[in-house]
């Protein structure tokens, strides 16, 4: 399911069937020099064919929310403690499931502090996203993912 | 008084079956263009959705259910894109090939082919355990209710083309 009237719709009638929450966690930055930037733009583009992909086949019982935007410069602690505010949130309605899904390692470190599961993926810097060889890399790196959060399903 | 048969029409008469006939043949002009306006999207042959080649040809295809992938031109209502569409490809025993949309009728997952080692020669749906037998009719006492739907398919030049999926009905 997505962010989509339609997709909610389907949601609100089959709750108990729709168990796992997705958030990706972007950084965002203006002030870098072009690399950042490049790189930033980059993330953004793969993190969306990430899980709209994972979205697609698993659409029944995965429900992708909007990207969490924080600053690229702010302090990790005030963010995990906003984003265990979104965890609230989700956690009224029946998600056993809650993943986020980044490419940034600073969430890494406070993972503990965290409500839900990171997943954290490592990712080339920058690159294009059209290209054959990056294509590989990410459907490969989705097949992993999905296998992980399947893990976690069978084992309820 | 018809002594003469040069007689046996009028003038009246062969006025109004001259006028009547010359009338009827300019009002038929007139409503022949505008029947054909009113019925027109009837006349259209179907087009039925393009179909799409999934670069698969014939011979590559066997009794064995094949992942194949394709890509399609999506037209929403706001924007226009290119979509990637699966489908599970196989000759069934007369020989017929038969090509499955793999989102599961319960709730849009993808099912995979003979994929879960309890459900061997089934797809199976990894979301709620939904279960296929291999003409993609759904197992009864699992959550999906309808079949899996059918691509249109047609070969051209030994290669398969896809078209629409086309939903079927509870068996």
């Amino acid at each position: 399911m997505k962010w989509k009237r339609q997709d909610m719709q389907q949601y609100l009638k089959s709750k108990e069937y729709i168990d796992t929450a997705i958030v990706p966690l972007l950084p965002f930055s203006m002030e870098g020099n072009d690399e950042d930037l490049l790189s930033l733009t980059y993330q953004h583009e793969v993190m969306d064919v990430f899980t709209e992909r994972l979205e697609k086949e698993y659409k029944g019982r995965i429900f992708r929310f909007p990207t969490y935007s924080y600053l690229a410069t702010s302090k990790i602690e005030d963010e995990v403690e906003r984003l265990n505010g979104y965890y609230e949130q989700l956690k009224t309605q029946p998600f056993q499931f809650v993943f986020y899904l980044t490419f940034d390692a600073k969430w890494k470190k406070h993972e503990k502090n965290l409500e839900g599961q990171l997943l954290w993926l490592p990712i080339l810097k920058d690159g294009d996203i059209h290209q054959e060889e990056t294509k590989k890399v990410i459907l490969d790196q989705n097949e992993q993912i999905t296998d992980l959060i399947r893990a976690y399903w069978s084992e309820t | 008084m018809s002594k003469d048969k040069k007689n046996q029409v009028s003038r009246r008469q062969f006025l109004n079956y001259t006028l009547t006939g010359v009338g009827g043949f300019m009002a038929a002009g007139m409503l022949a263009p505008m029947v054909r306006f009113a019925i027109d999207p009837v006349l259209q042959p179907d087009e039925g959705g393009e179909f799409v080649s999934a670069k698969i040809s014939e011979e590559d295809i066997t009794t064995e259910p094949k992942r194949v992938a394709f890509n399609v031109e999506q037209v929403d209502a706001w924007y226009e894109s290119t979509v990637e569409k699966v489908a599970w490809v196989y000759k069934q025993e007369d020989g017929s090939i038969i090509a499955l949309d793999p989102t599961c009728t319960h709730l849009g997952c993808f099912v995979g082919w003979n994929d879960n080692e309890n459900y061997p020669e089934h797809f199976y749906c990894p979301c709620h355990d939904g279960l296929y037998t291999k003409d993609g009719v759904n197992v009864p006492n699992t959550p999906p209710t309808a079949p899996l739907a059918v691509y249109e398919h047609k070969i051209e030049n030994g290669i398969l083309y896809l078209g629409k999926a086309i939903p079927r009905e509870e068996a």
